[in-house]
């Protein structure tokens, strides 16, 4: 008999999402998490009284996360305490002219109307058609398995109006928005997102275009910092006999005849389980973990394929001053067909330069008990960051990058930055992974381009190996806080089925 | 006949289709047809 029903390699959202939905089928679950804190990117640490978010800085789409809550049988409102975010995001554009964009798509379409009339009128049309496609995603696409054609034929008998928008997922992003809005001010003032999709908006599938205006559905910060999802994941599991354990690293999936049965840690303790559960990146769990003479040749082809998704380096500031900054987010752009250039010349290039632009997260703006008395926290998740950095590395570079990037980030967006700077942490796509041990560094796990979605990126229910299901952004529906809960529901509701 | 029609068409189709493209465009279509190799094999997994 195993030690466990279910074993779960990682405490991130999707690892507690599934582990809490499995107690609550009454199995008995173990959560291995190596590192010292839960979340994965969904975390906060502390450093001298100022708390940073590691990643994911706002919650958007908390309709999806409240229904894990609800399956758990209380409500994220219940579990959270959330603070609205109002305006959804100020864009400083690269010119200096900034647009804000309230939750109101009233309010959002009369600020374009400003600089452009015509697109202001036009912003009720891309919300409109945006607004169509997310009804349709949420209720076909983001909590229902994409493993098999099976599965896709289903998602779209189940919800045709997917295949009305069907144009969203061969165009790009920039394709979208150009078609929507003519003016280069507010092309540029809606042009940040596509990174959400973790690519530029030449290569970016269209349908990411709906974030701009998905996040006026409502954006909110969770008191105390991001960690406040997890916790209460864990909160809700821990009622339900869940069980998870820090600092333990888990090296290898234990397999017999092709079936999952348990993990070896790095301690040599062997834990058997009938089930296991991956919330890591799944090229890491497939390649190292499991081992390419486990799988058939094609998913071994097929695994290799995988690209990384892009790394962003995050700038964690404290300061002791309250920073010249609107609302929770501020968005520093630049033109849609800059931001391409920067992926082409710069990020393919291995390059990373020093005027960054990126998404400036005043957290104690919404939540002043994350600093102490009369100080701030601002979190700068910068542009895209290559793992490698040409003729250098990013150990060598990080010290004169941090002075740099505060010199340039006060003198462009935040005034005064330079002079209140009170504790600076750089974390660089090399931290990252070895922090999170997220290979490459990589902040969704895999590209999220068309021929990484659905039944291109790794199944929930593995086609290799019998008793292991993955969770996480590795799987559909892909990286993001809501979606990676989303894939805990999907893999729980798989597992209730087969298992 | 009827194979080398259907190459001649396929051909005509692309070169003036990939006239008809801008360069964004063009990249976004290279990007995703030098994935479709490994289309199949990513499904296994």
């Amino acid at each position: 008999m195993a030690d466990y029903d279910v074993v779960v390699i990682g405490a991130g959202c999707g690892g507690l999402t599934v582990g809490a939905l499995l107690a609550k089928q009454g199995r008995k679950v173990l959560i291995f998490e190596q590192s010292d804190r839960i979340g994965g990117c969904c975390s906060t640490f502390e450093t001298d009284g100022y708390k940073f978010d590691l990643g994911a800085s706002l919650i958007e789409d908390a309709g999806v996360i409240n229904w894990a809550f609800e399956r758990l049988g209380t409500t994220l409102w219940d579990e959270v305490k959330l603070t609205p975010c109002d305006p959804t995001y100020t864009v400083i554009l690269k010119d200096g002219t900034k647009i804000r964009y309230p939750i109101s798509s009233e309010k959002s379409a009369q600020e374009i109307g400003k600089i452009s009339p015509e697109d202001g009128k036009q912003w009720f049309a891309y919300a409109d058609y945006m607004q169509g496609f997310l009804d349709a995603a949420l209720e076909g696409f983001f909590t229902a398995p994409a493993n098999t054609l099976g599965d896709m034929v289903r998602m779209f008998a189940k919800t045709p109006k997917l295949l009305k928008y069907g144009a969203l997922f061969f165009s790009s992003y920039q394709d979208v928005i150009k078609k929507y809005f003519k003016n280069e001010k507010i092309r540029e003032s809606l042009s940040y997102q596509t990174l959400y999709g973790g690519l530029p908006p030449e290569l970016c599938p269209g349908y990411i275009a709906m974030i701009p205006w998905s996040e006026h559905d409502g954006i909110y910060y969770s008191k105390g910092g991001m960690i406040g999802i997890p916790d209460a994941l864990l909160r809700c599991g821990k009622k339900l006999g869940m069980e998870v354990r820090l600092n333990a690293l888990v090296e290898k999936v234990l397999i017999r005849n092709k079936r999952a049965v348990g993990v070896a840690l790095s301690d040599g303790t062997e834990i058997t389980s009938d089930i296991v559960i991956s919330d890591i990146n799944a090229k890491k769990l497939y390649l190292e973990m499991i081992g390419e003479e486990h799988m058939p040749w094609l998913a071994r082809i097929g695994v290799k394929s995988y690209e990384y998704s892009m790394a962003t380096p995050m700038f964690y500031l404290g300061v002791d001053y309250k920073p010249p900054l609107e609302g929770h987010h501020t968005l520093a752009t630049i033109p849609m067909d800059e931001m391409n250039g920067y992926w082409w010349n710069e990020y393919s290039k291995n390059h990373f330069p020093y005027e960054q632009f990126g998404i400036i997260s005043w957290t104690s703006g919404s939540d002043p008990s994350l600093a102490p008395k009369d100080h701030h926290v601002i979190i700068l998740t910068l542009a895209l960051g290559p793992y490698r950095l040409s003729g250098t590395s990013w150990d060598k570079e990080k010290t004169i990058l941090m002075e740099k990037i505060i010199d340039y980030m006060s003198k462009k967006y935040i005034p005064g930055l330079v002079d209140h700077v009170k504790v600076a942490i750089l974390s660089t796509p090399l931290d990252f992974e070895r922090s999170l041990l997220s290979p490459e560094g990589a902040i969704y796990a895999l590209r999220q381009d068309v021929p990484h979605t659905t039944v291109f990126r790794p199944a929930a229910k593995s086609k290799s190996i019998q008793g292991l299901y993955l969770v996480g952004a590795s799987t559909h529906p892909g990286g993001g806080v809501p979606t990676v809960i989303a894939s805990g529901m999907i893999a729980a509701d798989l597992i209730e089925k087969y298992e | 006949m009827k194979r080398i029609f259907a190459i001649v068409v396929v051909l005509g189709t692309s070169v003036l289709g990939s006239h008809m493209l801008n360069d964004s465009k063009k990249r976004f279509f290279k990007e995703l047809l030098k994935q479709v190799p490994y289309l199949i094999p990513r499904y296994f997994v």
